[in-house]
């Protein structure tokens, strides 16, 4: 059905184009039957572009017909014969001519059409993906209402919200149709032939009414099946989940799952949202089951629990109003609450932003150089055309001293550059389809919410159209003022010699144009490049390769004691340890590079302690002993865990340089002791070297590790260091796991290489993109300098000729065009490298590690730029130096 | 003065029965063994013409919902449409009429 839906709408789109009258007669039946046309052809098996551009080109023709035929205000000749020529008369030969002087200089035509095609197709490319992620609403009923809820803290105004909050905010508030919480945390599924993982998502059952979800079978859970106290054993699954598991059974409804151990009942399948545009992979329906929030797994209640909040504006309320209403309650909790509260406030945020936000400026970054691209395309086909116009100047003032309008050299000069565009179009089409496989398959990373299927739409292909005009009309403007006041006198004065600098200005502007943008280019794509290096080279303070890694999660209820997960924890270690090709094994709550990390206050023992709500804050990792060994993560202190801090023994802790430097600096940390909310005082009794956990590019952090056999919890890491290929020990330590409990489902089953070079997407996604981008700009500059200063050489060939008969040496001729040329160079890099600069400023938030102004980068670019330019006006400089005077004056 | 050939195809595809848009390309094609494919916009314009100039109307009629899509729109000839037809056809059959007698028909 969603194909039906994309050839009905670009009916309507293209019905559009007709007379208003036109419309209101027939325009209904023009799009039933368009569209039942396009179905035709595609049941018959024709691609659907095909099958749009078919429909296009019907529409183009005879939609500008009609209007043509409303322009002269009178109807088509149904029954008299047309008499005369009618501007579609002129249109015709115009294209014919057009074409007669392609097929007579097929390298132009091929030339121009493919440097259209190729700055079209990009642009239908990136626009295609803009649309999508950043275009399109979420998927959700009221998407345009849709906000996420965020707690703030000093500090970081991104925060999850408190279960305790959410109930308060959710009594209190006057601003929300609906209010949700939801947090994503992978469940077990045991009970069945192979334990497994599945995503959950944790929810308020006011979260299906938030975002307008239905059940396609059975039912959802209520508000109060979700809330502690009156939570119910249920669950709900998606559409894909019961296709999979219980092949769309109706008998999904009432069996039961064994989720975290307990057994739960399918009440309901949610019904399928249209996922396939929405950007962040369909956000949270990328769960499989949907569990009530009272069932998350949490030691110390669902209250102390903090989640991701969403809330459904009522309408004709802005976030404005919202957040006043919000501000209130929060400082209503702040009096009632301050143990928890004090400190903290409430944010709300459109969710689209949450959502894209982050992947904006790359965004738009991309589409502003895919557009210098088009434009370096079309300066360089004005050019061709400018030339051709030039020399067709004395035909022209001819044409004109005989009674030819200027109107009509402007027309011609116009419906050529039109049919440039169109076949560039149509061409560009093809290619942008082909760019976007490409780019789907080049990986795009994440945080980079690129839907799953991007394909051309209505809308891409309207873009293409506007955009193709663009061209058609920047491409002729240059030409058409040139040419369409010729000083009649001067050019027939001319003689039959060339026509000496008529155009030559022009053409020096546009020159200067292209290459001024080729040198942005090139130096945002050197900034780029330059920033992925540095992401590259910066230090992560352990060593990812040959480390094996996968996570897991034990079953709360079948491991309720601290001393059952640390004693599962140390049989696991033990038997993975004995795995041949181990060479040392350990248990990490967070994976660095994995996503997940975690954060807590501390207070210093001895110290002034802090203002409430205004503790130091420290990343806070739950580790093994030998973790640091296997990371080899320097030991500069101290000592690591043991086996003996165990459950009994005195909590102790490490922290990391930067901690040290900050926390106790010129004193020795060892023997220090501070406490944090969750673990109560600890004695500190090793430092270790700094690492990264969520990014290569994250500043240093102050870092606190504790021992996992004192504080154990039921989800952890595994990293084991190996002697050979990392994933070759895969199955074995899988097996050593199970042979602790053989109902323990693992994930994230990979090389601690792969997750860190995963993180590295973005960087390298942008910095691929602009170095392509950038080549192609440069070979569109090379083109265009070596056109102009060819053709520049070719009129002057006369002159020169003169002067070489004069006695003047051909390296004076040649310095005096490679001078010509760079001067015009120079001027150019000084414009490029000032919008290198701003637009290095506009890109500041993805670079890393160089300063948008960074010198060498900027001075690289005009290098390049330079040896290009001069490069390709070489050889026209010494095609002059080597003019034959006797031929160049005998041309007379 | 002779008609255009998309105007004579759709006053023959019109003559039997009413149609929807789809399916007088449908006819078109049928009529001419698929000589003749007609593109949307083109037979639009063309019935744009002739409802301006009263051959066609649009039928007020619907077939029964089960036999076809409600919302389509039906056309059928006027008195005087089908008075256009068979005078084309006339002249037709005149011209027919000259190219036997100097034996340019090939078929019987």
């Amino acid at each position: 059905m969603p194909d039906l839906n994309g050839d009905r709408r670009l009916a309507w789109w293209l019905v559009w184009m007709y007379p208003p009258r036109f419309r209101r007669d027939v325009g209904l039946g023009l799009v039933d039957t368009l569209d039942d046309r396009m179905r035709a052809r595609r049941e018959a098996g024709a691609p659907r572009l095909a099958v749009w551009i078919r429909a296009i080109a019907d529409t183009l023709r005879n939609a500008s017909a009609e209007w043509i035929d409303l322009l002269r205000e009178r109807g088509p000749a149904t029954f008299e014969r047309r008499t005369g020529r009618t501007m579609i008369d002129t249109l015709q030969q115009d294209v014919r001519y057009a074409i007669r002087t392609w097929t007579r200089r097929p390298g132009f035509a091929l030339v121009a059409i493919l440097t259209l095609a190729i700055g079209l197709g990009a642009n239908t490319a990136m626009f295609s993906i803009v649309n999508a992620v950043l275009l399109r609403p979420l998927p959700y009923a009221h998407a345009d209402r849709l906000v996420t809820v965020w707690a703030t803290i000093k500090g970081n105004p991104r925060t999850l919200v408190l279960y305790k909050d959410y109930r308060e905010l959710a009594k209190q508030n006057s601003s929300f149709d609906a209010l949700g919480l939801w947090l994503s945390q992978s469940v077990n599924l045991t009970g069945v032939s192979e334990p497994q993982r599945l995503v959950g998502a944790f929810m308020t059952g006011s979260m299906f009414d938030v975002l307008g979800l239905r059940a396609e079978r059975g039912r959802l859970f209520s508000e109060e099946e979700s809330a502690p106290g009156t939570v119910k054993p249920y669950v709900i699954i998606t559409h894909d989940f019961w296709q999979q598991r219980f092949e769309g059974k109706d008998s999904a409804i009432g069996s039961v799952l064994t989720l975290n151990g307990t057994p739960q009942t399918i009440v309901g399948v949610l019904a399928p949202v249209d996922s396939r545009s929405a950007p962040g992979n369909g956000w949270f329906l990328s769960a499989d089951v949907f569990i009530p929030a009272a069932h998350f797994p949490s030691p110390r209640g669902l209250d102390s629990v903090a989640m991701i909040g969403v809330a459904r504006l009522k309408a004709g309320i802005t976030p404005a109003t919202a957040r006043a209403d919000l501000d209130v309650i929060a400082g209503r909790l702040q009096t009632v609450d301050p143990l928890t509260n004090a400190g903290r406030g409430v944010d709300i945020e459109m969710a689209h932003d949450s959502i894209v936000g982050q992947s904006r400026t790359a965004l738009f970054l991309l589409l502003a150089s895919v557009g210098a691209v088009l434009l370096i395309a079309c300066v360089n086909v004005s050019n061709l055309l400018l030339a051709r116009a030039v020399d067709r100047q004395r035909e022209i003032a001819l044409r004109a001293a005989l009674g030819a309008s200027r109107l009509a050299v402007t027309r011609q000069l116009a419906v050529e550059a039109g049919l440039l565009a169109f076949v560039g179009a149509i061409l560009g089409l093809l290619l942008g389809r082909w760019v976007l496989q490409a780019l789907a398959s080049l990986r795009p990373p994440r945080g980079f919410p690129i839907p799953q299927v991007i394909g051309l739409d209505p809308t891409v292909l309207l873009f293409t159209a506007a955009i193709a005009l663009f061209v058609a009309v920047v491409c002729s403007l240059a030409p058409a003022l040139r040419t369409s006041r010729p000083d009649l006198r001067d050019v027939l004065q001319a003689g039959f010699r060339r026509g000496s600098s008529a155009g030559g200005r022009t053409r020096e502007v546009l020159v200067v144009v292209e290459v001024a943008l080729s040198v942005a280019l090139v130096a945002i794509a050197g900034l780029l490049i330059q920033s992925l290096l540095a992401v590259q080279k910066a230090p992560l303070g352990f060593d990812a390769s040959n480390v094996f890694t996968l996570e897991f999660r034990l079953p709360q209820a079948k491991y309720r004691q601290p001393e059952s997960i640390a004693a599962f924890f140390r049989q696991a270690i033990e038997r993975v340890r004995a795995v041949p090709g181990v060479q040392s094994a350990a248990l990490v709550r967070a994976l660095p590079f994995s996503g997940n990390w975690g954060s807590t206050s501390y207070l210093v023992e001895g110290g002034t302690p802090p203002a409430k709500g205004s503790e130091p804050l420290t990343r806070y990792h739950i580790v093994t002993p030998d973790s640091f060994r296997t990371l080899r993560i320097p030991l500069l202190r101290g000592r690591d865990f043991t086996d003996r801090d165990d459950l009994p023994s005195p909590h102790v802790a490490i922290v990391n340089d930067t901690f040290a430097c900050a926390v106790f600096p010129n004193e020795d940390p060892i023997g220090k002791r501070i406490s944090t909310p969750d673990t109560g005082p600890l004695t500190i009794v090793g430092v270790v070297g700094d690492t990264k956990q969520l990014s290569a590019t994250e500043p240093a952090q102050p870092q606190l590790y504790v021992a996992h056999y004192q504080f154990p919890l039921i989800f952890t890491a595994l990293v084991a260091r190996t002697s050979g290929p990392p994933m070759s020990v895969s199955n074995d330590v899988r097996k050593a796991i199970w042979s602790v409990d053989q109902d323990q489902p693992m994930w994230a089953v990979r090389s601690l290489e792969d997750t860190v070079g995963a993180t590295l997407g973005q960087p390298v996604f942008l910095a691929t993109l602009l170095g392509v981008f950038a080549g192609v700009a440069l070979l569109l500059a090379a083109v265009g300098v070596y056109g102009v200063m060819s053709y520049a050489v070719a009129q002057r060939t006369h002159e020169i000729g003169i002067r070489l008969a004069l006695g003047a040496s051909d390296g004076r001729v040649l310095r005096e065009v490679v001078a010509r040329a760079a001067k015009l160079t120079a001027a150019a890099i000084f414009i490029g490298l000032a919008i290198a600069v701003a637009a290095g400023r506009f890109a500041a938030t993805v670079l890393f590690g160089v300063r948008p102004s960074d010198p060498i980068t900027l001075a690289a670019a005009a290098a390049v730029l330079a040896v290009v330019s001069l490069a390709a006006c070489y050889l026209p400089a010494r095609r002059a130096s080597r003019v034959d005077p006797v031929i160049a004056l005998a041309e007379e | 003065m002779p008609l255009r050939p998309v105007e004579f195809h759709i006053l023959l595809a019109l003559a039997a029965d009413e149609r929807h848009g789809y399916s007088i390309l449908q006819e078109v094609a049928e009529l001419t063994d698929g000589d003749l494919t007609l593109e949307p916009g083109t037979l639009y314009r063309a019935l744009h013409r002739m409802l301006k100039d009263g051959w066609v109307v649009e039928s007020g009629r619907r077939p029964a919902a089960d036999v076809d899509d409600e919302r389509r729109r039906y056309y059928r000839l006027t008195p005087l449409g089908r008075r256009v037809a068979t005078a084309e056809a006339d002249r037709l059959w005149r011209l027919l009429a000259v190219a036997r007698r100097h034996r340019l028909l090939t078929r019987a």
